[in-house]
């Protein structure tokens, strides 16, 4: 029984740290600009092309393998520098003090762009390129196997985590950041320049996002879709964890994965709508999510 | 020093400021007073440049400042507490305090300085610096509001209706607060806004009347 459970909940738990990566972003984002991103699964698999592209022509260049796993990283941070600025000072702050309906059809439209711009430049075939979770291997703990960058990627996803509570609490950015998303006006008012707060909110959304995808890419292929699967799925988690909440995202993305695997375990025909059930069941009951509060704002 | 000259400002249509006017001038007290309702909230928005204005000028010692992004003013030294104290509740007391000097990324010496400064002349805040922004009475969120303001106000101070909601105890200690400041700070232009006049008697060297929309003086 064991034998089988825990290489499914490793398998679980590595899952959700990728969907932490994207929900994060896509709450912090949410947070200190008021404004649901549609397009942030888009920023996603763009990430994910940009590390697979790399990866591949690192290895198809004869470089040293190991270069496959800082490009995994530095891939991410690329897509965000390249894309969080450009369209948070155009698009997006265009639709600031707009309705609602407006930010979600301009990000929608933004979503549109992105995806026909990954065929384009990617093209509409798999991409694959494994080389780091191969070059990690497996390990044997007590009879049971373990593909070491699954947990790897456990580590980080906890290491981004402690990393952006500390951030937010005690770096300068993070604080006034804060202080954005608690009361804007006051921030305005004691000096914080929240334009600047702005992009720099959104371009951290970015590379959460990108970094998601950059690090997915070893375990999987990177194909047209992937956008819009991540999207839907990262709204889930960041509404079952409370849009804004960071701890949020990280506990509803264990939620989501595990209720995935329980659902390949004990109802296979579940699995794909497992996320969304859990997500229905807990707005039911709290429907501002496990951390929200609803009136109250803070990251 | 600061001089505001034919504001306006219109909310969802309705005209709220019409072309009003006033100086503050170097090291005097001025008190706006006006009902409730009258636009005495609105004007201060307006001059820090929270609300889109329909006409008008704001001068800072003959430089035009109402076009400046809200943010810069606290630069200039322009000091503001608002209506209903706003602070940070998820920010320790001192954080609050501290939020301007950081914002505006003051060296940290000078930081420091600044806030020992306000603990020098607002003694009661050292004591609550480590409670959060939420865990404070509203007459002690008073205090730290105007607290936080002065971590600026070098040149001016705008302080929205303080005295609303205070016990009249309380109420008399913040006047006699507000009485201080002309040693702590001689050199600050001071507007304070209250819907009755009785309590600035003491505070006020100038007394400005608005009434829906438009300022005379008294
Ligand atoms: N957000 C708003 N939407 C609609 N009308 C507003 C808004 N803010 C202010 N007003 C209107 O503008 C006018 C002036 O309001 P303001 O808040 O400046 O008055 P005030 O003198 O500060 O009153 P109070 O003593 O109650 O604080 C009022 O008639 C008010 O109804
Ligand atoms: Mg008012």
């Amino acid at each position: 029984m064991l034998q089988t459970l825990i290489p499914l909940f490793v398998d679980a738990l590595a899952n959700a740290a990728l969907i932490f990566f994207v929900a994060v972003g896509l709450t912090l984002v949410f947070s200190v600009l008021r404004i649901l991103n549609v397009a942030h699964g888009s920023l996603y698999s763009i990430g994910a092309y940009v590390a697979a592209s790399v990866g591949l022509w690192i290895v198809a260049a004869g470089l040293p393998a190991w270069l496959t796993f800082p490009a995994l990283v530095l891939s991410a941070a690329f897509t965000a520098l390249l894309f969080g600025p450009v369209i948070e000072r155009t698009l997006i702050r265009w639709t600031y003090g707009k309705s609602e309906a407006v930010q979600v059809l301009v990000t929608f439209g933004l979503f549109l762009i992105l995806e026909d711009l990954q065929r384009m430049v990617f093209g509409v075939q798999s991409i694959y390129a494994d080389t780091p979770m191969a070059l990690l291997g497996i390990s044997e703990i007590g009879g049971i196997v373990y593909l070491n960058y699954q947990l790897a990627l456990i580590g980080l996803a906890v290491a981004v985590l402690i990393g952006l509570r500390l951030f937010i609490r005690r770096s300068r950015t993070g604080k006034l950041l804060a202080a954005v998303v608690a009361d804007r006006e006051v921030s305005q008012a004691m000096g914080i320049d929240t334009n600047k707060m702005f992009m720099i909110a959104f371009t951290l959304g970015v590379l959460l996002a990108a970094l998601g995808g950059a690090m997915a890419t070893p375990t999987t292929g990177v194909a047209p879709g992937l956008g819009a699967d991540t999207m839907v799925l990262a709204f889930a988690v960041a509404a079952i964890g409370g849009l804004g909440q960071v701890e949020g995202a990280a506990v509803a993305s264990v939620i989501v994965a595990v209720a995935k695997v329980l659902a390949i375990y004990y109802a296979p025909a579940l699995d794909a709508v497992a996320p969304y059930l859990v997500m229905l069941a807990v707005l039911l009951v709290r429907p501002y999510g496990l951390f929200g509060a609803g009136a109250t704002r803070r990251i | 020093m600061l001089v505001v000259e034919n504001l306006s400002v219109e909310i969802a249509g309705v005209k709220v400021l019409r072309s009003l006017g006033f100086e503050l001038k170097a090291g005097v007290r001025s008190v706006l007073i006006g009902r409730n309702g009258a636009g005495k909230t609105t004007t201060l928005r307006a001059i820090m440049g929270l609300l889109p204005r329909e006409g008008g000028k704001v001068t800072l010692d003959g430089r035009e400042i109402q076009d400046l992004p809200s943010h810069e003013r606290a630069r200039l030294g322009i000091g503001y507490a608002p209506e209903d104290r706003r602070l940070i509740a998820g920010f320790s007391i001192e954080d609050n305090i501290l939020l301007p000097a950081l914002a505006l990324d003051l060296p940290a010496a000078e930081r420091k300085r600044r806030l020992e400064e306000v603990y020098a002349f607002l003694p009661q805040l050292a004591q609550l610096k480590d409670r959060p922004g939420g865990g404070v009475s509203g007459g002690q969120g008073k205090m730290v509001a105007l607290g936080r303001a002065l971590m600026v106000a070098d040149r001016v101070l705008f302080l929205d209706e303080p005295f609303q909601g205070l016990a009249p105890a309380l109420a008399l200690d913040y006047a006699r607060t507000l009485a201080r400041l002309r040693d702590h700070r001689p050199e600050i232009a001071v507007l304070v806004t209250e819907s009755s006049p009785k309590l600035l008697d003491d505070v006020a060297d100038e007394t400005l009347l608005i009434e829906r929309g438009a300022v005379s003086r008294a």
